[in-house]
């Protein structure tokens, strides 16, 4: 078990170099020279000096190979470098938008994880029930709506409506930004923050917790057909104990993956609710940089998410273990 | 100048009540000329939250030498005064006035410039502005190397500066004891005072040059009514009151400014209206489909009826073989007369802008109305023009492709272009292009006939015909109209002191443009877009330059 960890550990090296030797080389393919960008070009045809003096201050004149060179130089000492267009440093901005996305994304998965599974399994154990179809009408829809569509109804719902027809304050969400900044333990909202905190939580989560209801729906309605669920109600068991002990356990394998895998996702890919909420998280962060050829930022805040995306699968495959201990993690590879 | 969140979405601005009305109307007392105090509608003081500035992706930069935005520009300019200001007063005329500087004077062509600066005048760290100040910060703004940085080359030596080849800006020559800053311009300019009052040009404290490219991410401060409270973040850059402020063109200190003004980041449009009908802000950025819904309300204002000093137009390749050329001009002259002008306007911007008759719009010193001979909608005019064109021996080998940046509010004016020229025969197409990459694509000969926009930096003709057509112009020309007459008609106003001989150049040099040329087609000249609560907000100027008077804004009792 030690050694697989180790060994999944250290894939995370390679995983991380490949992306993002890819993305560095990538950067130098895309449409526009990035001098003529920085300088301004994306919006005016700009001074030939001022180009020449990007690719001094940037080192583009250097051969590729040389950049490439220099850019994992400089990686391997965490030093990320300074936004092109900002001039702060990659390893500030990083630090404040990790910790953005982070909050955000663990208060979706929660909701992911504790509404999608329940539905779920509401929908399962009372199949063709009027909340079973209620369920599975609401998690199409679900699925179906744009997210920054369901954002702005949310915001007209929950804070612009509120404060038109002065309902008490208690009731009135937030429609954007970070709120006052007061979290405990880093990510449990306090005071005012939880208002800032809900619509884009519930967003963000939307589609994944469609997705996660239907698949534990799915993958219970499965298990419940098994011969051991069986033999569990023939010894005696009690229903509840049958479904949350042997039911339950059985159908979260496919379900725990796709929550690692949003998971994953949401940390760095939640741009559209990140912008509809103003909540400047990496994934936004990372879009920007990449339409701006701000190649610093694309690189280093990449770097963190690909970091992330690898623990949190490893995280996942050890779940495995737990949720069926018929699983070796690493035997096969040992024999 | 870059506008950017207007880039993002923006479709339509409509009717609405007066900036300028707001700030000087019926109920307030005409702006002092002797240092008096002002009064003004509302209350003094207070805490403005503003959801309208920044709307879109980050501010990229807050350094006077590195901003090119509007929007940037919005935060910038209460925090610095220039060598000189512009006062709008009377939108129809602007004046250029001394700030700073308090006596401006030039040599008889225009090419030396003295600017006497005021004694005693401070930043908010205490530091008293010299001619030496406006030296080091120019030098600054060469070394950082900003999208305006061009604008030093205006100056004798400033070309050798930019490029490194030079430790000094030659043409400038200072005496802090006599106070005066003497500039020898790289050529005889008359309109040099109005650029010298830029943000480029604007002086910067001894903290700014230390910290080099990085003082805009820490506490900013100047000359002006405001300095930062804190370093900016991603979401918000808060300005306060900046005590040591020694007042404006005129000499008024404001005092009854706001105490604060803090600039909330909002990613989108909708989110900004959004949060600011949930009461989370002052004002915000009009979207698109709220216009009617704005205009309605009773309880809201809006700079909605301002007219801001800028074009929204389409330009020709002068090199691409199916659109440029002399042999091609009757076509491009059909298809400026063949654009419904006024459809676009109401379709597209609920009638909210205004239709254009040049690309120089009015309030800019020598405006001439009318310029535009090929700008009145005439389908029957427009065709016989394409039949001409046709009957010369030309033909359409494909359909004529509009170039656009996308997702950007293009779409259905182009759209409406199409209509209109497949009506009179001509064939064309949307050519929607990525954003970013747009004008870098242009200036790489893409364009065939594609949009383009500018506002004004300064009140000058030559901000319009130099900066976006003259074959040497570094800010806008990516598209290749290069020009003879043209070039020589701007130039030769660009030196000429006298301004109704100057006027008459200018507008000579558009009659080429756009008659003679017909190498751009203007569409429509833009309006204001904030809005605000007037149940919050008593006083709300914005003036014809887009920039906000922050000092002059007050909220409502």
């Amino acid at each position: 078990m030690t050694g697989y960890v180790v060994r999944r550990i250290l894939l995370i090296i390679p995983t991380v170099f490949f992306a993002l030797s890819f993305l560095f080389f990538l950067f130098f393919t895309l449409p526009g020279d990035p001098a003529t960008l920085i300088a301004g070009g994306a919006e005016r045809n700009p001074d030939p000096i001022r180009i020449a003096q990007v690719n001094e201050r940037y080192g583009f004149n250097d051969p590729l190979l040389t950049q490439f060179k220099d850019y994992w130089g400089r990686t391997i000492r965490w030093d990320l470098g300074d936004s092109f267009k900002t001039n702060r440093s990659v390893n500030d901005i990083l630090g404040e938008k990790a910790v953005n996305s982070l909050r955000l994304s663990i208060w979706a998965i929660l909701l992911e994880v504790i509404v999608g599974i329940a539905v779920g399994l509401l929908s399962a154990i009372r199949r063709y029930s009027l909340a079973d179809r209620l369920t599975t009408i609401l998690t199409a829809a679900a699925s179906a709506v744009p997210v920054f569509v369901l954002g702005f109804i949310l915001q007209y719902g929950f804070a612009v409506i509120p404060n038109k027809q002065d309902w008490p304050e208690w009731l009135a969400l937030r429609t954007s930004r970070l709120g006052p900044d007061s979290w405990a333990f880093s990510f449990l909202p306090t005071g005012e923050q939880w208002r800032y905190l809900v619509l884009p939580a519930v967003t963000l989560a939307s589609v994944s917790t469609a997705l996660a209801a239907r698949m534990t729906r799915g993958s219970m309605l499965e298990v419940m057909r098994a011969d051991y669920m069986r033999t569990a109600r023939a010894k005696g068991l009690r229903e509840r104990d049958v479904v949350a002990r042997h039911g339950l356990r059985n159908a979260m394998l496919p379900v725990v993956t796709l929550i690692g895998i949003d998971f994953g996702t949401v940390i760095g890919s939640a741009v559209l609710t990140e912008s509809v909420f103003s909540w400047p998280g990496l994934g936004s962060a990372i879009a920007q940089s990449v339409v701006k050829r701000d190649l610093p930022i694309t690189l280093g805040l990449t770097l963190a998410v690909v970091v992330a995306y690898s623990v949190i699968n490893l995280l996942v495959d050890l779940s495995y273990a737990w949720f069926d201990p018929r699983i070796r993690l690493g035997q096969g590879e040992a024999a | 100048m870059r506008l950017k969140r207007r880039g993002l979405k923006l479709l339509a601005l409509s009717l609405g009540l007066s900036l300028v009305a707001a700030a000087c109307g019926s109920d307030s007392t005409p702006q002092g000329t002797d240092g008096t105090t002002t009064t003004l509608p509302g209350v003094a003081g207070g805490d403005f939250t503003d959801l309208g500035t920044i709307v879109g992706s980050p501010l990229e930069h807050l350094d006077p030498a590195l901003n090119s935005t509007l929007d940037g520009y919005q935060i910038v300019n209460p925090m610095f005064d220039g060598l000189t200001d512009i006062d709008a007063t009377d939108p129809a005329n602007p004046k250029i006035v001394p700030d700073v500087a308090t006596k401006i004077s030039s040599n008889e062509d225009a090419s030396v410039w003295t600017f006497e600066i005021g004694k005693g005048q401070t930043f908010a760290s205490g530091e008293e502005i010299l001619p030496s100040t406006f030296q080091r910060s120019w030098e600054r703004a060469a070394d950082l190397a900003g999208d305006y940085s061009y604008l030093i080359g205006f100056i004798d030596g400033g070309t050798e500066r930019l490029d490194g080849s030079a430790k000094t800006i030659s043409g400038v020559a200072i005496d802090d004891e006599a106070m005066t800053l003497t500039v020898t311009l790289d050529a005889p300019y008359s309109n040099f005072d109005a650029v010298a009052g830029f943000q480029l040009f604007m002086p910067t404290p001894k903290e700014a040059v230390a910290a080099g490219m990085d003082w805009e991410n820490q506490v900013m401060f100047g000359n002006g009514p405001y300095k930062m409270a804190a370093a900016r973040n991603d979401q918000e850059v808060k300005l306060v009151k900046n005590d040591a402020y020694d007042g404006d063109y005129n000499g008024d200190k404001w005092p009854e400014r706001l105490d604060s003004i803090t600039f909330k980041v909002t990613a989108d449009p909708d989110t900004s209206f959004n949060s600011f009908q949930a009461g989370e802000g002052d004002n915000a950025n009009v979207p698109p489909a709220q216009v009617a819904a704005i205009q309605a309300d009773d309880t809201l204002g809006s700079t909605l009826d301002v007219s801001i000093l800028g074009s929204y137009h389409y330009v020709f390749n002068q090199r691409a073989p199916e659109i440029g050329g002399d042999e091609n001009l009757k076509l491009r002259q059909a298809i400026s007369m063949a654009i419904n002008r006024d459809e676009i306007n109401d379709a597209v911007y609920d009638g909210s802008r205004t239709t254009s008759t040049g690309i120089t719009p009015a309030g800019i010193p020598g405006f001439k109305p009318d310029l535009c001979e090929y700008c009145t909608y005439d389908e029957a005019g427009a065709q016989k023009l394409f039949d001409e064109w046709k009957a010369d021996g030309n033909s359409q080998a494909a359909p004529l492709k509009i170039q656009f940046n996308a997702d950007a509010g293009h779409e259905d004016v182009v759209a409406i272009v199409v209509d209109n020229l497949k009506a009179i025969g001509i064939q064309a197409v949307a050519d929607p292009k990525d954003g970013e990459t747009y004008f870098s694509d242009l200036a790489d000969g893409a364009c065939i006939m594609c949009r383009a926009g500018w506002f004004a930096d300064y009140p000058t003709y030559d901000n319009f015909m130099f900066d976006l057509f003259h074959s040497k112009s570094i800010g806008g020309n990516n598209f290749g109209f290069i020009n003879d007459k043209f070039d020589g008609l701007v130039d030769e106003a660009k030196q000429t002191t006298d301004k109704d001989k100057q006027a008459q150049l200018f507008q000579d040099a558009e009659n080429v443009l756009l008659n003679e040329q017909t190498m751009a087609v203007p569409i429509n000249w833009y309006r204001g877009d904030y809005v605000y609560s007037k149940d919050r907000v008593a006083s709300f100027p914005q003036t014809n330059f887009g920039l906000i008077l922050w000092e002059q804004v007050r909220l409502a009792a």
